[in-house]
């Protein structure tokens, strides 16, 4: 069994000392115009590689760009799209996190291509590791948009997004991404749309070339919904086990088609885990897996500090690496 | 049955009550001075000073409008779960978190066994109470939200932290209730974000609460209310003000199905919205919730605190939201 290390999505941008927080200040002086576009991106790259590095440094096999571009998890990818405007701030699920909502009035293109370039950053600054992309999946932005016109309902917008985030994903697998990570959160409020989801992640995995496709949820229970995801067209699923305590079991019983996603490291809350409380998990789940699992945090690690999501990832990383080694 | 319990408190109030949700705009001089403290630009006696300024201010103002259960205005609080986490013991500041955009704060964190240090809101309270013949709302942040906004290093659970906040709020409210309270407003805007958690934050409410008489307001705003009714009606409260006079949900509907039990305060202004109301939107609103219940048992504010509003902007939409309650007042049988 090799189990691997990975990021989930988000990392914090900033720390508490005045020399972690550049990204903050940039951010400040790009809003009163005191820097430039240029001087802007520079900053953005330089604490992706910084993320990148840090993920890495913590014991990380596998990390992520640390989404440091995106305002939010919705309106990043709307941002890039025809037809859209940016709507004012909601509540994101139970944190207390705020996105913008967009708003579709049309038919939805891209101008370009948005997450290619924010791939290459992190890929270049995390060689010869890979790093994983991760985007919000076509149902979840739906159910995050305002639709105020050009589709006739929700599951047509849904499939509306699947379209242009094809062509993210085929983007992403020509810029050699291996695996890339779509995050549906919404389903696990909607049990009854996996249709939608199974239809609109179809879209996406007919795009993806040679890369291979993840679906993660969180914030909710996704045990009602095991099966359902297991057929989903996708090779990994992600589950929030932190969330979901009672889905280790079902794991257990059922077993996985798919490369699971193991999300033991709570991302919303600043307690340590412990050997003592993941190690069980494992032992119950990983006898049913495959030859390969994902360890990872529940969901991204940007609704804690950034010290605490420091010490969260080394935590990941000595559990991933003490497992085979503890006597079991 | 609740206009009953506010008759036997000693309480006479006209029907259609008005209040306020808790905050009110700080003046510039004070969010400037709350500024030059943390620089240990001036003392701390200074910023007192301009609070209990800026409290009385509210207080007249409240009394001029006419509103009939004041508030202080919270000019003394920042965030409203900080404020406590700043006081209760086994608190600690946390690192940074960002909320939106390039907005960030410090979430607090639970590191030991939390417990009250004594009273926290009881001499404001009696303060502003002394001003005013009129009767002031104790307000309390209540356990679920303390602990749901909260990070916890502590407790082995969300369930274990919120009883455990709940033993400490229910010192305070008791304080508070000793200082002379009857009417005690506790904050729970976290509610409905996790919905299968609703039974321990109802158990949490009586551990608050049980035995100690007085007139209690739930606010729970931001909720997705439909997910939590009717399990909210099991909280031993008697007035739930659900920010949803103007919501798009069937409330009619719902409470034919099952029946609405608690007084209601219909949250007839939108905080989040910079124009001020026309008096016959709220009165609409208010007549919207007359069709769901007899007036009896129906409260009227704003949807929320107003902190986030100028005080220009606070002052009209209370303006309007009294207009529009006097104009249904007077056309009631």
């Amino acid at each position: 069994m090799q189990l691997i290390a990975a990021s989930t999505g988000s990392y914090p941008r900033i720390g508490d000392s005045p020399e972690s927080q550049r990204h903050r200040r940039a951010y400040a002086q790009r809003e009163r115009g005191e820097i430039t576009e240029a001087e802007w991106q520079a900053v953005e790259d330089a604490v992706t590689r910084e993320v990148v590095a840090e993920q890495i440094a913590a014991g990380v096999e596998l990390p992520t760009d640390g989404q440091v571009r995106w305002y939010d998890p919705i309106s990043h990818l709307a941002r890039g799209l025809t037809n859209v405007t940016i709507d004012g701030l909601l509540r994101y699920f139970d944190t207390n996190f705020y996105i913008r909502q967009p708003v579709v009035a049309g038919a939805l293109a891209r101008r370009g291509p948005i997450l290619r370039r924010e791939f290459e950053v992190a890929a270049a600054a995390a060689a010869p590791r890979p790093v994983k992309p991760v985007l919000t999946g076509p149902y979840s932005l739906a159910q995050g948009s305002i639709l105020e016109g050009g589709h006739k309902s929700r599951r047509a917008l849904a499939e509306a997004y699947a379209e242009v985030l094809a062509q993210e994903v085929s983007d992403l697998a020509g810029a050699g991404a291996e695996l890339i990570q779509v995050d549906e959160p919404y389903l696990l409020q909607h049990p009854e749309d996996i249709d939608v989801v199974r239809q609109t992640l179809a879209t996406l995995a007919a795009a993806r070339g040679r890369a291979r496709l993840a679906c993660y949820t969180y914030f909710g229970d996704a045990l009602p919904l095991y099966d359902d995801l297991q057929s989903l067209p996708v090779d990994v699923l992600g589950f929030d086990l932190t969330y979901s305590p009672k889905l280790g079991r079902r794991i257990a019983e059922s077993g996985s088609a798919k490369v699971l996603g193991l999300g033991v490291i709570d991302g919303r809350n600043t307690k340590l885990e412990t050997a003592a409380a993941v190690y069980p998990v494992l032992d119950q789940v990983l006898p049913r897996l495959g030859e390969t699992a994902y360890l990872g945090p529940s969901c991204g690690l940007e609704f804690l500090p950034r010290a605490r999501a420091r010490a969260k990832l080394e935590t990941l990383g000595r559990l991933a690496r003490g497992y085979g080694r503890s006597a079991r | 049955m609740s206009r009953a319990k506010l008759t036997a408190l000693g309480l006479d109030l006209p029907l259609l009550p008005t209040s306020t949700v808790g905050s009110f705009p700080k003046p510039e001089y004070l969010t400037e001075a709350r500024a030059k403290v943390a620089r240990n630009a001036i003392t701390r006696a200074e910023l007192d000073r301009l609070e209990r300024q800026a409290t009385e201010y509210w207080i007249r103002t409240q009394e001029e409008l006419g509103v009939d259960v004041l508030v202080d205005g919270e000019q003394y609080r920042g965030d409203m779960v900080a404020y406590f986490a700043e006081t209760l013991r086994g608190f600690a500041r946390g690192g940074l978190v960002r909320s939106y955009g390039n907005r960030y704060y410090h979430k607090p964190v639970i590191v030991g066994e939390v417990a009250w240090p004594g009273p926290i809101t009881v001499d404001w309270w009696r303060w502003t109470q002394s001003l005013t013949a009129r009767p002031v709302k104790g307000m309390l942040t209540g356990p679920y939200t303390i602990m749901d906004w909260s990070f916890d290093d502590h407790y082995p659970d969300r369930k274990a932290a919120c009883l455990a906040l709940a033993r400490e709020v229910r010192k305070e409210l008791a304080a508070l209730l000793e200082a002379g309270a009857k009417i005690v407003q506790i904050d729970e805007p976290a509610l409905s974000v996790r919905p299968e958690e609703l039974p321990f934050a109802v158990e949490a409410m009586h551990a608050v609460v049980d035995g100690l008489p007085a007139y209690y307001i739930v606010h729970a705003c931001f909720g997705a209310f439909e997910t939590i009714y009717p399990g909210l009606l099991d909280l031993p409260v008697d007035n739930l003000d659900l920010a949803i006079s103007h919501s798009a949900l069937d409330l009619l509907a719902m409470f034919e199905k099952d029946p609405f039990t608690k007084d209601l305060s219909l949250g007839v202004l939108d905080v989040h919205h910079h124009a001020v109301e026309a008096s016959d939107e709220v009165r609409g609103r208010i007549r919207r919730g007359l069709g769901l219940l007899p007036a009896e048992r129906i409260w009227v504010d704003p949807d929320c605190g107003l902190k986030t509003r100028t005080v220009e902007e606070a002052r009209g939409k209370l303006t309007a939201m009294m207009t529009g309650v006097r104009e249904v007042r007077a056309s009631l049988p």
